[in-house]
């Protein structure tokens, strides 16, 4: 394999080059209620291209072999008229060269059970919403997908990684009357199809949580002090703040850039913020980025001060900070862009009734449903809540959708739980969909949350 | 293809080949300065068998191996997904003009010199930060099935989007410019960018309440998707639509009109037969709001004893390969019939309220329930018919079977949004707004 890129990049008269061949072998088992929708395994595959000369980055991505003459030269030809209008030359921060092949250790490989076995098993985890009245659908898919990736460049690297993800998604959508209420239900991970098993707990738990919430009543819209739990806080981590940890995204906002220097004391002294993809066991894991770079675990936040950032080789040279390898694809389909790997906030001192007591009066909001942000500003739903009064968890309430500003938010996360939950399934769109993208953290305690109701 | 078709035939009672090829290109600018050119080569084949009643799919990038990839077509019958339908005989088609040969020639040279000019246009006119992008596609889209039916479509699309982004944030105002060839992006585009960013550049922070808000075409996917939502032959089947059994009575405010026309060919992206081969025609969904019609796939269509609608397209939620993608009911052409009044007549009429230019958390939230809960990205507010200023922490929510039912006014243009969708402006009155004040 390897021999066949080198020479598809032997054909290049550019000062830098890489490629990447990957086969994508992609197994789905859907349901939408009691029907089975979707089942089947496929292998798809494909080229990813980039050139840098005179300072101009390019990418090509294609799927025939055929191509390759065409695609190069276009990579080529594009990263010339690049450099011939930009001012700033691009360049590469310098990567170790490494020859390396990186297989995931696996409890149980999915590729060892049968499709058979699979559907057994989801068909049997779909039966659990179903089998009460009140919920009038699910939506249940089981998505496994392994790349097989080969990456060469012109410096020398050779990889071999796979990247092993499974993944159970879906929602329990509950009916009464007029009035629809659904909660989303997940497992999976990067450690193998074990991450699969034993989930009748899960699915129980969650269509209680789907009737519930016919009961609940919409949360009054107002300003809130909240108590996030640790999937809420790992997406505030995740996209509030992750996002312009993020060099490229940074890169291209000059003023955000301005605000974010390294050492700037941005949140309170209690927050710490680490993106850590090579802790083991954990969806967001992996060994080297698709720069061919090794990850590193990096402290983005520590006791409220910036202290680092994600990048890739051409915005580490930009930004002149260490690499972090967090420079990830999608796929075949795409040249590789900055992604977060496992991002969390720390976990403190506090217990959770601690936390509730601090809060006195205010809002228990629970698992995420939905975030987005446009710079400082964003807003996240939440599949339910709780009101707190006298720091006791009171009524349920349903239609939680928060936003708030990043730099405030920052220094109103008052106070920090002693526990730790990192999540299953991820799902970041930024252009590209990046399925391992990990958060979470501990529960956290916030003042001055914009909820809308409705 | 034909040899797969055949192949297939021989141990199916029904097959369907899709195949798609395109090539892409994109320019990128941030900051006002060049920033990335990509390119793409892509293709696909994907296969669809019937045997008993039971549906077989599998797909492939690059079709070497046909036996392996029937083989997991075949495989995936033993799963048992129903398919109580016939793929269609489709043959006589409309001639329509979705192809400009123009685009092929089109260098990455020229697009690098046009977002240049319109970054230096925007960049004279403001003091935000700029971002444009432009890009080119030619697809070429072939079906063919044991029916009989062998049709296939070219066509090509280029768009350029302009932002102008308020300094220290990451909101602002933003339009896009679609045609099938390379065009200038018209002058009047750019200014509608440079004037709504001046006039909104101090942030102001009002009381919330129930006001006016008027729903521009960027934040009008929040309404889109919960109106497609309810729409949809899947909602109608899976009882998860609220208006399932409300065809022929009212919905919305009369001054709403959904329609759906793949056959508009002044835009890019007509389609003379969707992604299952049936014959695309126009559709009314919402007529002076009054529910006329839901949309179908084939599937859907034979689950709910209806006709097919054309409307089967290989459309994930968040994009995806068309390739990789099994057909679903889909929604890619919708337009929302434009009013009478202009966009500054319709800011005139709000005593006081806010302009959505962008959502935030479109997608969270009880879609199916058509409850909508949004920040705004950003917000213009309007006192006294004027616009006074953005807003940066607000959130807008609302039920759109509530929303749609107190339109004050609906706008005269219609400006391209998410999902192929052409919309105006559409003012509604009494929706709740929360802010920090």
């Amino acid at each position: 394999m390897f021999d066949r890129l080198r020479e598809v990049l032997g054909k290049l008269d550019v000062d830098y080059a890489d490629i990447r061949y990957e086969i994508k072998k992609a197994t789905v088992i859907s349901f939408d209620g009691k029907e089975l929708t979707q089942i089947g395994s496929n292998s798809t595959d494909g080229y990813v291209l980039r050139a840098l000369k005179d300072g101009g980055f390019s990418s090509v991505v294609f799927t025939k072999e055929s191509d390759a003459e065409k695609a190069a030269f276009a990579a080529a030809e594009n990263a010339r008229l690049i450099a011939q209008n930009i001012e700033k030359p691009v360049s590469l921060t310098k990567a170790e060269v490494v020859k390396d092949t990186s297989l995931p250790p696996l409890k149980e490989d999915p590729r060892e059970v049968s499709v058979a076995e699979k559907l057994e098993l989801i068909r049997k985890y779909n039966d659990i919403p179903l089998g009460y009245e009140k919920i009038a659908t699910t939506s249940i898919s089981y998505q496994e997908v392994i790349r097989e990736k080969y990456f060469t460049s012109t410096e020398g690297t050779e990889i071999r990684e796979d990247l092993v993800t499974t993944r159970l998604s879906g929602e329990i959508i509950s009916k009464d009357g007029d009035l629809t209420q659904n909660v989303r239900v997940k497992a999976g991970g990067s450690e193998g199809f074990s991450t699969i098993r034993n989930q009748e707990k899960n699915f129980e738990e969650r269509t209680k949580i789907a009737l519930d919430l016919l009961k609940a009543k919409p949360v009054e819209g107002g300003t809130y002090t909240c108590v996030l739990n640790p999937e809420m806080a790992g997406i505030f981590a995740h996209e509030a703040f992750g996002h312009f940890s993020e060099g490229d995204i940074i890169e291209a906002l000059p003023a955000m850039r301005e605000k974010m220097k390294m050492g700037e004391k941005l949140g309170s002294d209690v927050l710490n913020i680490v993106d850590d993809a090579t802790l083991s066991d954990q969806l967001g894991f992996y060994k080297y980025d698709d720069e061919g770079v090794r990850v590193h675990p990096t402290q983005l936040m520590r006791n409220g001060v910036l202290t680092g950032r994600l990048h890739s080789r051409r915005t580490a040279a930009e930004f002149g900070e260490p690499l972090s390898g967090h420079c990830v694809a999608e796929d075949y389909r795409y040249a590789p862009i900055i992604r977060m790997g496992t991002i969390f906030i720390k976990p403190g001192t506090r217990s959770f009734d601690e936390l509730l007591s601090m809060l006195g009066e205010g809002l228990y909001i629970l698992d995420a449903k939905g975030g987005q942000t446009a710079g400082e500003n964003f807003t996240f739903g939440a599949q339910y809540g709780y009101l707190v009064k006298d720091g006791k968890l009171g009524e349920m309430v349903r239609d939680i959708n928060i936003s708030g500003n990043l730099y405030k938010t920052l220094v109103d996360i008052v106070a920090v739980g002693d526990d730790f939950v990192l999540g299953k399934v991820g799902g970041c769109g930024k252009g590209q969909i990046n399925i391992r993208s990990c958060h979470g953290g501990p529960h956290i305690l916030v003042n001055n949350l914009v909820v809308g109701g409705v | 293809m034909e040899k797969l078709l055949e192949a297939a035939k021989k141990v199916c009672d029904k097959v369907e080949v899709y195949s798609v090829q395109y090539t892409g290109s994109s320019v990128s600018f941030q900051d006002a300065k060049l920033h990335d050119i990509d390119s793409a080569y892509q293709s696909g084949v994907s296969l669809r068998i019937i045997k008993e009643g039971k549906l077989g799919f599998a797909y492939t990038k690059n079709l070497l191996n046909r036996e392996e990839l029937l083989q997991n077509a075949l495989d995936s019958l033993a799963g048992g997904v129903e398919a109580d339908y016939d793929f269609p005989l489709t043959k006589e088609l409309p001639q329509l003009d979705t192809y400009n040969p123009s685009l092929e020639k089109l260098s990455s040279k020229q697009m690098v010199e046009e977002c240049a000019r319109v970054c230096d246009l925007l960049k004279s006119e403001t003091d935000g930060e700029i971002l444009a992008s432009a890009s080119s596609h030619i697809g070429d889209i072939r079906i063919i099935n044991s029916e009989g039916t062998d049709i296939s479509g070219k066509a090509t699309s280029y768009s350029l989007a302009g932002i102008v982004i308020y300094p220290q944030s990451a909101s602002g105002i933003q339009r896009s410019f679609h045609s099938k060839g390379f065009e200038r992006t018209p002058d009047d585009s750019l200014n509608e960018i440079i004037e709504l960013y001046n006039i909104s550049s101090r942030v102001v922070e009002p009381k919330g309440g129930r006001m006016k808000v008027m729903f521009m075409p960027n934040s009008m996917v929040t309404l889109r998707w919960r109106i497609l939502s309810g729409t949809s032959s899947k909602s109608v089947y899976e009882k998860t639509s609220p208006i399932a059994d409300k065809r022929g009575e009212k919905i919305f405010d009369e001054k709403i009109t959904v329609c759906d026309d793949p056959l508009n060919d002044k835009y890019p992206g007509a389609r003379p037969f969707d992604d299952e081969g049936v014959a695309s025609k126009p559709l009314t969904i919402v007529e002076n709001g009054v529910l006329k019609s839901f949309f179908y796939d084939l599937n859907y269509a034979s689950k709910l004893n209806a006709e097919p609608t054309g409307h089967g397209y290989r459309v994930a939620q968040w994009g995806g390969d068309p390739i990789t993608t099994k057909p679903v009911p889909a929604v890619t052409h919708m337009s929302i019939r434009p009013g009478g009044r202009s966009f500054a007549e319709l800011v005139k009429s709000m005593d006081r309220g806010l302009i959505v230019e962008e959502a935030l958390g479109a997608h969270s939230g009880n879609i199916p329930h058509g409850d909508y809960s949004i920040g705004v990205s950003p917000g213009l507010y309007v006192e006294n018919g004027e616009i006074v200023g953005r807003v940066k922490d607000a959130m807008v929510a609302g039920n759109i079977y509530e929303t749609l039912k107190h339109v004050v006014d609906v706008g005269d243009s219609l400006y391209p949004s998410d999902g192929g969708a052409w919309v105006p402006a559409i003012l509604f009155d009494d929706v709740s707004v929360s802010t920090k004040s």
